[in-house]
């Protein structure tokens, strides 16, 4: 094979071989010499299958090449992945087909693409990414098993820190009821102060609780009333301390779709700050309702109250955080951050501004029902 | 003093000292046992083994049973309680510092009539006992075959 035909093969990067009817190598290119480390003197004029000391004898193209020989034809994109003693695992791409040699015998051309590389890359991407999923998985395995440890632990400490809180607060109640005579004033004074720490203790632990619960277990998505909610939550605490003048604005029509009972307990939080910081008013207004925020709509509870200095806007969601002192406004600092995690848990978004002296605003978003 | 018995099974020496304080500022003062672990608890009522049950106690009108209790669980005494046909019907109400869902249901699911949580404030717990006392032994008609002694 001379000339033009000839240049083709020798050009072309991909091994190829040219067989003659008896699957004998008449030719093969400089890639085919590279890529299988072999020599022309041992090439040329041999049986394809005593190549390389009978490397080449692969069953699978043993039987391909056999069709092409006795029935003409070809074939196109076979993988064959085989390991040759010297070179090493490679995997190739076989095409085949009859072509006519100058002087008009027929021939076979076996082009052979060395896909080793390729094919290994993959499969070590594929192994990369398993390892990966299965350090996810683990990790995640993990992480939970040290929330539930959590989560038995918060409860545990809970259970087992409210029983002697209620001893403390149970004698010394009997203390002052029943020993009255023999407590004078200042000592009475101290044994209140020690009801009430209990108290304080154990409102935390409950508040505690509930700020570890609202992560845990399933939550629902149902479409919830939000006016209704607001609604429940004002008529408590007007229940609560009815002797307050304090005008509820709360717009009709609010829903979201979410979980009620967490979004009554971010209600109750938010109704319940406004209530607790206008408290030091003769009158008060809290509002409930939706507006445009930055161009999105976000729903509002706006109070006239304390209000608090922007300065100290990044510590409110924070647990245990407080901006008043418990002699201005008792609380423990954790019902804003119950609120914030009830809004993160629906996907939503929570923000605050305040004035002092003028009130606040809580704005917060919620998944909505999709328009039909 | 009303001959009716409350049975308190309570491992907790506060929690029976608060019990009985507030059991004593309710007017209406029935008598109370207390037993200290879930299987003094199933000896009251079934006897000891050594005895062959024959020094099975009195039976109480009214038990407030802690969950959490050595030996035997609050809740295996329940389930004990509401498996033999003496005690099946006894108003048994769940006084417990639980607040785990779990407890709750499966206090229910045994058959606990009731389920109170024992509040912190010394004054809430002291109401809540006063209104168990008023419901369970004033206001309620207790069954009358399931106390029958055999």
């Amino acid at each position: 094979m001379h000339g033009f035909a000839q240049s083709i093969v020798e050009t072309v990067r991909h091994p190829l071989l040219i067989l003659d009817g008896g699957l004998r190598v008449r030719e093969a290119n400089v890639a085919f010499y590279r890529t299988f480390r072999a020599a022309e003197a041992e090439t040329e004029g041999r049986l394809v299958y005593e190549l390389g000391g009978g490397q080449w004898d692969i069953p699978r193209l043993r039987a391909l090449l056999g069709e092409v020989a006795r029935d003409g034809g070809a074939f196109r994109d076979v993988e064959v992945r085989h390991d040759f003693p010297h070179v090493g695992v490679k995997v190739m791409v076989l095409d085949a087909h009859r072509v006519l040699h100058d002087d008009g015998t027929p021939m076979i051309l076996l082009a052979i693409e060395d896909a080793t590389d390729k094919t290994l890359a993959l499969d070590a991407l594929h192994e990369l990414n398993r390892e990966l999923d299965d350090r996810v998985s683990e990790r995640t395995a993990q992480l939970e098993a040290a929330n539930r440890e959590l989560e038995a632990f918060a409860y545990s400490v809970s259970h087992d820190l409210r029983a002697p809180l209620r001893a403390l607060d149970g004698f010394s109640d009997e203390l002052l009821r029943s020993y009255t005579d023999r407590l004078d004033d200042r000592g009475q004074h101290y044994l209140r102060r020690l009801r009430s720490g209990t108290q304080r203790m154990g409102q935390l632990i409950d508040d505690m609780l509930m700020l570890s619960r609202i992560n845990r277990g399933a939550m629902r998505r149902e479409p919830v009333d939000l006016t209704a909610l607001a609604e429940g939550v004002a008529a408590e605490l007007r229940g609560r301390e009815p002797d307050r003048t304090v005008a509820f604005v709360i717009e009709p029509g609010l829903s979201a779709v979410g979980d009620g009972a967490l979004l009554g307990v971010a209600l109750e939080n938010l109704l319940g700050n406004a209530w607790k910081f206008t408290s030091k008013k003769p009158s008060a207004t809290i509002a409930v309702g939706r507006e445009r925020y930055e161009g999105a709509p976000a729903f509002f509870v706006r109070d006239d109250g304390a209000g608090f200095d922007m300065a100290h806007v990044s510590k409110l969601f924070g647990a245990f955080q407080r901006l008043h002192t418990l002699r201005e406004f008792p609380g423990n600092g954790v019902g804003l951050a119950t609120v914030q995690r009830v809004v993160h848990r629906h996907g939503g978004q929570v923000w605050a501004e305040g004035v002092p002296g003028q009130g606040a605003t809580f704005h917060f978003t919620l998944p909505q029902e999709e328009s039909r | 003093m009303s001959d009716k018995i409350i049975l308190l099974v309570e491992d907790n020496e506060d929690d029976e000292e608060l019990a009985v304080l507030a059991f004593a500022r309710s007017r209406i003062a029935n008598a109370m046992v207390v037993v200290r672990d879930g299987q003094e608890a199933l000896d009251y009522f079934f006897g000891t083994e050594a005895n062959g049950g024959k020094d099975a106690k009195m039976m109480p009108q009214l038990v407030l049973l802690d969950l959490k209790l050595p030996k035997v669980g609050g809740l295996e005494v329940l389930k004990r309680l509401r498996a033999d046909p003496r005690t099946r019907r006894l108003p048994v109400v769940i006084l417990t510092s639980s607040k785990k869902e779990e407890d709750m249901l499966s206090s229910y699911d045994f058959g606990a009539n009731s389920y109170v949580r024992k509040p912190v404030e010394f004054e809430r717990f002291a109401e809540a006992i006063q209104q168990l006392q008023m419901y369970w032994l004033v206001l309620n008609e207790a069954p009358t075959s399931g106390g029958d002694r055999p």
